[in-house]
């Protein structure tokens, strides 16, 4: 560790596991053990860390069994040897809600985002079943700046994020999809510590920095319009953890926007617990409804916008000069999330501010397409207009009849609506390949060696 | 001063008989050779064989608009053809002006249309609206029968904008002169000039020529096989709006055949009647920048070639720096320019 109280790991790469098991079925108490392995825990004096870990979080738990070896083996085979063990036993797990496993994954999936190379490894062994789950990031990118700590983040898309409209009658072959995200940095925000979290011992200079994250891209498909969906705000210690959202402070996220200048209706925070809703704070967007609405289902799934989702990165910086030893790194980290709601509160101009910047920008994107569209579609209408005036009036039986093989219908009525519907997807689905953006065609690549690009 | 001895018009009918044994005399290899080239002495300015393909995408939004304007405009082309009539480009503007956004576009577009057809705008049933005036010795009938008679000394007749459906001409002129300006067009009419120096034609396009006023002069050189003069100002500006009648322009290239008259000869204003007949220096003005690079890029074009005079004449403007309109005769005397100029010009063949 650096003496000047900086966080640093020698490197960002290596593994987490995460081991769950009980010592008998019906047992009353699980156990966890936690092993670590890889670049990124190296510098750091383990032993000590094991014993400030325990003394700090377990100092009542009794001393658990070992774990079983042969879940251990995988893991060092893959990633070198243990430069972390460390397990204890958890309280009486059938008072837990039933779906803490869910919880347990969610953060563990954004404890990945924010540090892309490192696999977690979860292995649940109870109630006689065993479940194993990994948290690996397809794609990397490396979000640099001369004055920040690098960030390497999961930018690959979420499965149910993916869209797959049905492609134009003979599409192009190089049309593909970028299967990742372009992480946009928007800076570091010094953040002044409340007097409450000074007199709990939390000082030295603390910031964030915000990162935003737009799924699915379609920066390679310039004509299809978007519609920002759902934001969500992750946020994150010092030491890149997920951390509880402060809810009151996120809960007054929608009045402190001007969503009129942002080009929505509203924000909403819905109340369900989805998966996706388990760690940070969701908001769903009300868009201004101008679409015309579609009698046929097939048209209509052409035109509708990409739902993109905005994954809002809140990255707690600290940095204390008289911090030098791992345990102190620790209570700074514990003080910080302890007043992480009164931090924010009384940051909240400034903080708001910086939000609404980066929801903005997603926003000027978005109604930039629009503003496309209404362009693209004002010149269909006088494009089909103009054609069907000409194969409407012609007279001449062979040119109508090829204009009606050409496109398979039967008369000119037909006519207007395929080629309206063609004219509309050749327009939508413009490619145009764009160097940074992870195609389907590395998919492949991607199975074997991941990837990792660095964004800025 | 009257015009009625066969001395007066020696030289322009022998240059008329010059001109005529140089067209008998040409093949069709010298007007249609093998390789087109860029520029051809016997047509003017003509599109290459090698030219280049503009697309145009429906799916690209710098390109979408101009893809809609050319549906529309190929679609009032078809009914317009389909029902036999005709309009003018302004019609077709304003058919959409929110389209379109400017008559310009609906002009580029039309010759696009024309060119990439391969036909002429008179075949897409788009005319351009005339704004080039016609007076002297001339008498035709127009498509519907209409009898135009340019005689008239004291008004012109507005250039036809069916200038292809002009039939029965008769005239005994012995020259055509084209004038590149209004202005210089009334003073000529209003001095009498097609009757003191009658038999003539003069036609004006106001500056740079539409496309039918171009029509009417070649129409006047293939029908009577007269002399063809420009009377323009002495400056790049005035030479180069010679050059269109004479080569044409680069966009319209593509109908170069149907709209260049490569014997019209260069009359006046010449840079040396400047000093020739000592234009007093308060009516010479200087060239500006801009002449200067008009004048170079001109100096650069193939034409000089052919026109080793001509290249004088321009290098002779180059060295004085210093232009002027044919207004300047005016300050030698009120009449200069019909009374003197202009008859000597003819009658001692100041021409090049």
């Amino acid at each position: 560790m650096s003496k000047q109280g900086r966080r640093h790991g020698s490197g960002s790469t290596g593994g987490l596991l995460i081991l769950l098991w009980d010592e008998e079925a019906g047992a009353q108490r699980l156990n966890c053990t936690v092993a670590a392995a890889g670049s990124w825990c190296s510098g750091v004096e383990i032993k000590a860390l094991q014993l400030d870990l325990k003394g700090r979080m377990f100092p009542h738990v009794s001393p658990s069994l070992e774990p079983d070896p042969e879940d251990l083996i995988p893991f060092t085979e893959l990633h070198g040897s243990l430069r972390l063990l460390l397990s204890f036993q958890m309280k009486d797990a059938r008072h837990w809600p039933s779906d803490w496993q869910s919880d347990v994954e969610a953060v563990l999936q954004a404890f990945s985002l924010a540090n892309a190379g490192i696999q977690i490894h979860l292995k649940l062994k109870f109630a006689q079943k065993t479940s194993v789950r990994d948290f690996r990031a397809k794609i990397k990118a490396k979000v640099s700046r001369a004055d920040q700590p690098p960030l390497l983040l999961d930018v690959s898309c979420p499965e149910q994020k993916r869209w797959f409209l049905s492609k134009p009658h003979g599409w192009a072959k190089r049309a593909s999809w970028c299967q990742g995200g372009h992480p946009v940095d928007g800076g570091r925000l010094p953040l002044g510590i409340p007097p409450q979290a000074m007199d709990g011992g939390l000082l030295g200079d603390l910031s964030v920095r915000l990162v935003t994250l737009l799924h699915p891209c379609v920066l390679q498909y310039p004509n299809m319009p978007t519609e920002l969906k759902s934001i969500k705000v992750l946020v994150y210690n010092p030491c890149n953890i997920p951390v509880s959202g402060p809810s009151g402070f996120f809960q007054t996220l929608p009045s402190s926007m001007d969503c009129q200048h942002l080009g929505l209706r509203g924000l909403q925070c819905p109340a369900h617990k989805d998966p996706e809703f388990r760690v940070g704070t969701v908001f769903t967007t009300e868009q201004w409804e101008n679409e015309k609405k579609c009698d046929d289902e097939e048209q209509e799934s052409s035109h509708l916008p990409v739902q993109q989702s905005l994954l809002l990165f809140l990255l707690l910086q600290h940095r204390n000069p008289f911090c030098s030893h791992l345990s102190d790194f620790v209570a700074a980290d514990m003080l910080i999330e302890h007043h992480l709601e009164e931090i924010l509160c009384n940051n909240k101009p400034a903080v708001m501010a910086a939000i609404r910047t980066e929801i903005g920008n997603a926003m000027k994107a978005q109604n930039q397409r629009k503003k496309q569209q209404e362009k693209l579609n004002s010149a269909a209408e006088v494009i089909l207009s103009s054609t069907m005036s000409i194969v409407s009036c012609s007279s001449n039986v062979d040119f109508r009849n090829a204009c009606f093989d050409l496109m398979k219908v039967a008369d000119t009525h037909a006519l207007s609506s395929h080629l309206g519907e063609s004219l509309r997807r050749v327009m939508s689905w413009r490619f145009l390949p764009v160097g940074r953006c992870y195609s389907t065609q590395m998919e492949e690549n991607l199975l074997h060696h991941g990837s990792t690009k660095s964004e800025i | 001063m009257e015009s009625g001895s066969t001395q007066f018009f020696f030289l322009i009918d022998k240059l008329r008989i010059q001109l005529l044994n140089s067209i008998e005399g040409a093949t069709e290899k010298d007007y249609f050779q093998e390789e087109i080239s860029p520029f051809d002495s016997g047509v003017g300015l003509q599109m290459s064989s090698g030219h280049s393909v503009t697309t145009v995408k429906s799916n690209c939004l710098a390109s979408v608009t101009k893809f809609a304007q050319i549906l529309k405009i190929l679609s009032v082309i078809y009914r317009l053809v389909q029902s036999n009539s005709y309009a003018t480009k302004r019609d077709v503007y304003y058919n959409n002006t929110q389209l379109f956004g400017s008559q310009r576009s609906v002009d580029t577009i039309v010759d696009d249309i024309s060119c990439m057809l391969k036909v002429s705008r008179r075949a897409l049933h788009v005319m351009a609206t005339s704004k080039g005036l016609i007076a002297g010795d001339l008498c035709y009938l127009e498509e519907d029968g209409t009898r135009i008679d340019c005689r008239s000394s004291s008004a012109a007749v507005s250039v036809s904008s069916n200038v292809s459906g002009i039939r029965n001409i008769v005239s005994s002129a012995k020259f055509v002169m084209i004038v590149e300006k209004d202005a210089t067009f009334q003073t000529l009419l209003n001095d009498d000039f097609c009757r003191k120096l009658s038999p003539c034609i003069m036609i004006t396009g106001k500056g740079v020529p539409d496309v039918n006023s171009r029509l009417m002069v070649k129409k006047l050189w293939d029908t009577l096989q007269i002399p063809i003069f420009a009377l323009v100002d002495a400056d790049p500006h005035g030479f180069e709006i010679m050059c269109i009648y004479k080569y044409g322009s680069v966009a319209m290239s593509f109908e170069a055949h149907s709209l260049t008259v490569p014997s019209v000869m260069w009359l006046g204003l010449l840079p040396s009647d400047l000093q020739r007949l000592m234009v007093p220096k308060r009516s010479l003005l200087p060239l500006t920048r801009r002449d200067e690079n008009k004048l170079n890029s001109l100096l650069k074009r193939p034409y000089f070639a052919s026109q080793p005079q001509w290249q004088k004449e321009m290098e002779l403007m180059q060295q004085s720096k210093v232009k002027a309109e044919i207004q300047s005769l005016a300050d030698i005397a009120p009449d200069f320019l019909t009374s003197i100029y202009l008859p000597n010009k003819l009658r001692y063949g100041g021409w090049l």
